[in-house]
Order: C-alpha cells, then sequence, then structure tokens
C-alpha cells in the first residue's frame, strides 16, 4: 500500500533546528528571538551605529560643508559662506606651503610604505619561528605600536638631540655635524625612517601570517631545482605573500596619508616636513592661524587624493592576486 | 630542518640590527631618566650615578598623577564603550539577525579607514558641548575603537555553535543576559584584543587633547609630558623620566596579555 503524499506541510511541532527529516536547513536564528528580545537588540545595535555616525560619517560631511566657510576657532567670529575661495586659495599663492605640501606628502607616502614592507618582511623572515628568540625579537619590533607616536617621537628626539643625544656624539667621532631634526637637510628623512620604525611591526606580523601559509613543500622541490636566495625570493615567496603585499601597501598608503601625529610631535612640519595633513592641521591650529575653514578644503582634497591613489591601488592589487592565485 | 637554505643576507646581521634598532633608543632614554640633570649637561652619555631625583620632579612639575588618573579613565571608559558597542553591532551581523547584514559589515569596515579628523571633530565638540570636558573627550573617543572592534567580533561570533542561541532561547534567556553570561566569556580573547587596541589609540593620543582640551587639569600624560619639551635644556632629564613614568602602564600592560594575544591567535584560526 502506497501513500502519495501531495506536497509536504512541515510540522507544527517540529523541532526548531535539530535536522527534522523533510527539511535539511535550520530555520534562520532571526525566529528564535523572542520579540523582547529582539527589540533590545535593535535598540542596541541603533545607538552603537548612532554613535558610529555621529561621530565617524558626520565629521566628514561636516568637513566638506566646512571647507565652504571661512570658519574659524575664535569665539564670537561670525561663520560666512565663502564659496570655492578655500579652493582656490591653493592654486594660487594665496595659501603659502601648498605646493610643498604636495611634495612632502608623496616622499612621505612613497618611501614609508616602501620602506616599511622591505622592513617587515626582512624582519618577518628572521622573526618568524617558534623559538623563544623569535618571540622575544616580535615583541621588541611591535614594541613602538604599544609605546604610541608621543612616546616614539620623542624618545627619538632625544636621541637625535643635535648637541647632547648619542647620533651626535656617534657623528662627531667623524666631525660631522648635523641638526637633526632641526634642518631641512635630514628632517624628512629622518621623520620617514621614525615613521618606518614606529610600523615596522605591523608589517612585519603581517608577512609573519602570510610566510606560515607558504606550503614549505614547494622550497623544497625549489632547491631540487637549483635555485639560490634571491631568486626564491622573486619567484616564490613574493607571489605567495601576494595578500600580505596587498594588506600592507594598502594600510601603509592609506596610513601615511592620513596620519601627522608622528610628524607634529617630531618637527611641528617645520624644516620640509609639512605634509597636506600636517598643513591643514596648522592652518587650523597652528600659532598664529585659525583658519578652520581652510584646513577643512585642504582636508577635503587630501581625503579625495587618497581615494584616488587607493582605490586603483587596491583594484590592482587584487588583480595580481587573482592572477597569482587563480 | 637542519639544512641551511640560501640566505640573501645574514640571518645574524638582521637579529643584531633589530635589537640595536629597537633596544637601544628605547635604553638609552630610561638610562637618561636616571642621569641627574647637572651630569646630564656635561657627559650625557655615561650613566653617572644613578638619580631618582628626574622622576619626582617631573611627577610635580607636570602633576603626572593627576595626568595619569586622567590618561586610564579616558582610555579605559572609551575603550570599554566602543568594544561594547561594537559587540552589539557585531552580534547581528554575525547571526545574520538583519536582511543588510553584509551591507551593515562593509559600512563599518570602511570605519577602519575613516582618520580620526580633528578639524570637523572640534567644530561638534563646541556644538555638542564636548569640548574641555572628561565627558565630551571619552564620547568623542569611541567611535574610533568601533570598526575594528565590529570586525574581530564578528569573526569571533560566527566560531560560536549556533546551538547555545536555540538553547538560550528555549530557556526563555533575554538577548543581553544572552550576551553577557554565553557570548561574553567564549569571545574573551578577541573582546580584550579589541579592548587593548582602541585602549592604545585613546592612551597615545596627542592631537586630541591638544584641539580637544584646554584646562590642564584635564590633560592626559602624553599632553603633559609634552610641556616638557620645547623648554630649556635642563629639562631633558625631566623629560626622560616622565617618559618612562607614561609608557610603564602600557608596557605592563602589553606584557600582562601577551598569553592572551597568542592564545586569541590560535582560537582565531590564524597562526602566530
Amino acid at each position: 500500500m502506497t501513500t502519495v503524499r501531495l506536497g509536504s506541510r512541515p510540522s507544527a511541532v517540529a523541532p526548531a533546528g535539530a535536522g527534522a527529516a523533510a527539511k535539511t536547513r535550520r530555520p534562520r536564528p532571526a525566529r528564535l528571538l523572542s520579540r523582547g528580545s529582539r527589540v533590545t537588540m535593535w535598540a542596541c545595535l541603533l545607538v552603537a551605529l548612532a554613535v558610529y555616525v555621529l561621530f565617524g560619517i558626520v565629521p566628514m560631511i561636516a568637513n566638506v560643508v566646512m571647507s565652504f566657510t571661512n570658519y574659524t576657532a575664535l569665539p564670537g567670529a561670525s561663520v560666512n559662506n565663502v564659496g570655492f575661495s578655500n579652493y582656490s586659495a591653493m592654486y594660487t599663492t594665496q595659501a603659502p606651503g601648498f605646493d610643498q605640501a604636495i611634495v612632502a606628502t608623496l616622499v612621505f607616502v612613497v618611501a614609508t610604505t616602501i620602506g616599511q614592507n622591505i622592513v617587515g618582511l626582512v624582519f618577518a623572515h628572521k622573526l618568524r619561528g617558534e623559538g623563544r628568540a623569535a618571540a622575544v625579537g616580535r615583541v621588541l619590533v611591535f614594541m613602538p605600536i604599544a609605546l604610541g607616536v608621543t612616546i616614539v617621537g620623542l624618545i627619538w628626539i632625544l636621541f637625535f638631540n643635535p648637541d647632547q643625544g648619542p647620533a651626535a656624539s656617534l657623528l662627531g667621532a667623524f666631525g660631522v655635524h648635523s641638526a637633526f631634526f632641526g634642518g631641512d637637510n635630514w628632517a624628512m628623512p629622518l621623520v620617514i625612517f621614525v615613521q618606518i620604525w614606529q610600523n615596522a611591526g605591523f608589517s612585519t606580523l603581517v608577512f609573519i601570517g602570510g610566510l606560515r601559509a607558504i606550503n614549505p613543500s614547494i622550497y623544497e622541490a625549489a632547491k631540487m631545482d637549483g635555485i639560490n636566495g634571491w631568486q626564491r625570493l622573486r619567484r616564490i615567496t613574493f607571489p605567495l605573500l601576494a595578500p600580505s603585499v596587498t594588506v600592507n601597501v594598502l594600510l601603509a598608503v592609506v596610513g601615511s596619508f592620513t596620519t601627522y601625529n608622528l610628524i607634529y610631535v617630531l618637527t611641528d612640519g617645520q624644516y620640509g616636513t609639512q605634509t597636506l595633513g600636517m598643513l591643514a592641521f596648522n592652518a587650523a591650529f597652528g600659532s598664529f592661524q585659525a583658519n578652520l575653514g581652510y584646513g577643512a578644503a585642504v582636508l577635503v582634497f587630501l581625503f579625495v587624493v587618497t581615494l584616488v591613489v587607493a582605490i586603483p591601488l587596491m583594484l590592482l592589487l587584487r588583480y595580481r592576486e587573482r592572477r597569482l592565485f587563480g | 630542518m637542519t639544512v641551511r637554505r640560501p640566505r640573501l643576507v645574514s640571518g645574524t646581521a638582521i637579529g643584531i640590527l633589530i635589537v640595536l634598532l629597537f633596544l637601544v633608543p628605547v635604553l638609552y632614554v630610561v638610562m637618561m631618566a636616571f642621569e641627574s640633570p647637572s651630569h646630564f649637561l656635561t657627559s650625557p652619555l655615561t650613566p653617572g650615578s644613578p638619580d631618582v631625583s628626574n622622576f619626582s620632579g617631573s611627577w610635580s612639575s607636570a602633576d603626572l598623577g593627576v595626568e595619569l588618573l586622567n590618561t586610564i579613565l579616558y582610555s579605559v571608559v572609551a575603550s570599554a564603550l566602543s568594544t561594547l558597542l561594537g559587540l552589539a553591532i557585531a552580534f547581528p551581523i554575525a547571526r545574520r539577525l538583519l536582511r543588510g547584514h553584509s551591507l551593515l559589515y562593509t559600512f563599518c569596515f570602511i570605519g577602519l579607514f575613516l582618520p580620526f579628523s580633528v578639524i570637523p571633530l572640534f567644530a561638534e565638540s563646541r556644538i555638542l558641548d564636548l569640548y574641555n570636558n572628561r565627558i565630551g573627550y571619552i564620547i568623542l573617543h569611541v567611535e574610533p575603537g568601533l570598526p575594528l572592534a565590529v570586525v574581530l567580533l564578528t569573526a569571533a561570533i560566527v566560531s560560536v555553535p549556533h546551538e547555545l542561541d536555540e538553547a538560550a532561547y528555549m530557556e526563555g534567556a533575554g538577548y543581553l543576559t544572552y550576551l553577557r553570561r554565553v557570548i561574553v566569556p567564549l569571545i574573551r580573547p578577541a573582546l580584550l584584543i579589541a579592548f587593548l587596541y582602541g585602549m592604545l589609540g585613546v592612551w597615545n593620543d596627542i592631537i586630541g587633547p591638544v584641539v580637544l582640551l584646554a584646562d590642564p587639569s584635564l590633560f592626559p600624560v602624553t599632553r603633559g609630558i609634552y610641556n616638557f619639551f620645547g623648554s630649556n635644556e635642563s629639562q631633558w632629564t625631566l623629560l626622560a623620566a616622565g617618559i618612562v613614568i607614561a609608557s610603564l602602564p602600557v608596557v605592563i600592560l602589553f606584557a600582562a596579555s601577551q598569553r592572551q594575544i597568542n592564545r586569541a591567535s590560535v582560537v582565531g584560526g590564524v597562526k602566530g
């Protein structure tokens, strides 16, 4: 005797998820939350989103709005719409330092990105092991991130003290004197150095993760074919590290475009180190200026430049990843 | 592996370089902190006899006690808030309780790339009366830690089995009770990392205090020791002592949490 089932209806008493015979898909968990719980969930979610929007998204919008005004930090001053005059000031010499800021920013971004990645890769090879020495090394390299920009900046200011610091004494033994952070020649290279020093730990950790994901048998096969260190790096390791390279390069580029607090501590933007971010800050909060409108305009410009550089870069790096990994 | 792999650069050289680069400058500042100001003026590179007057000097002249308390207050409270609010967003995303959950995730993810923009935040703080007060300063520092918390906690919650959700529902447990009793203990490593990272961000912030605080009694330590800088040379040793004092809590915290972080890396499925 066969019974024909004309369409099965899920039984009303079927257990909520424990694999009822007719259904293999577990019901969506949303149905598991009681109505009171769902209200709580939404309340918490909306509060969190409100904070995120109010203090993360709104400032971006406010920045654009401010760039069309002459808002100053001075109390009692009126705020007026000045149209595009903040932007046109960038092109003309009305705004001193803008062209130099663009050059400084580009130098800073390129140098720190390349430097951080090379240093991170070199350190990662050395510090990838499981032993105690490697662990200590990782802690040392990561320490600047824990110390923070202020401490890091002040440490290096003390180290590169032109009169009494160790670097000065070392150079003095060769009869060389330098103003270090206080001179046009070395301020920018030293700032780049400290920036790389500060962030090397992060790049190193990312590359260590990438290195550990590589199958060692690939190296053994390559060794049988006879391969030296440089070829191994270029043909095997570096391509297989593509995901880590993507992460490190993107973070370094975006980070170095927008960051300026280390520059603030080291040189306050003097001696050729005034990047666009530093310029915006000084325009708004510097000693003799209080032009937040112009500062906001510089920030808008910086944001656009960052997007224009970062998005194609990201697409390029992801394309490279897909080509290498299929 | 006992066979030596072909090496580009000597491994020992790199090791020595790392130690030199990352240990020597720090040790120099620590040594400086123990030099008396007069000794520093004459022979700064030799330790001389240890002198602790710099510590008491910088402690009192910058009021580091008050500033340390401020720093701890700001960073702990702001980061706790960002971690908790991050959890409030991460759970619905991880459990797919909303229709737009992946869009929401992307929305929060791009927050990782939003800089802490003091120019508009300053204007906002004036309008919302968050300028130059403790509560305002804390509130302004909650958002920077949010995106990372959302990303980390979403990944962590996804690895918690759904059966626990169902069991809690059967028991009639409320949303917040369930989060507190079941989820939080299970994702503790991720919570800790999110909290520590957020805390570091607030602790080490120097631009924030410069722009958003005016009253010296509200300053955190970073702002406080910054005062030593730019003064005359006899203050250099005080600055060094201030640096040591300001970084001690962070170093201790960092060392104490190493084991938790290592465990978290394994739990999260990421090696190392």
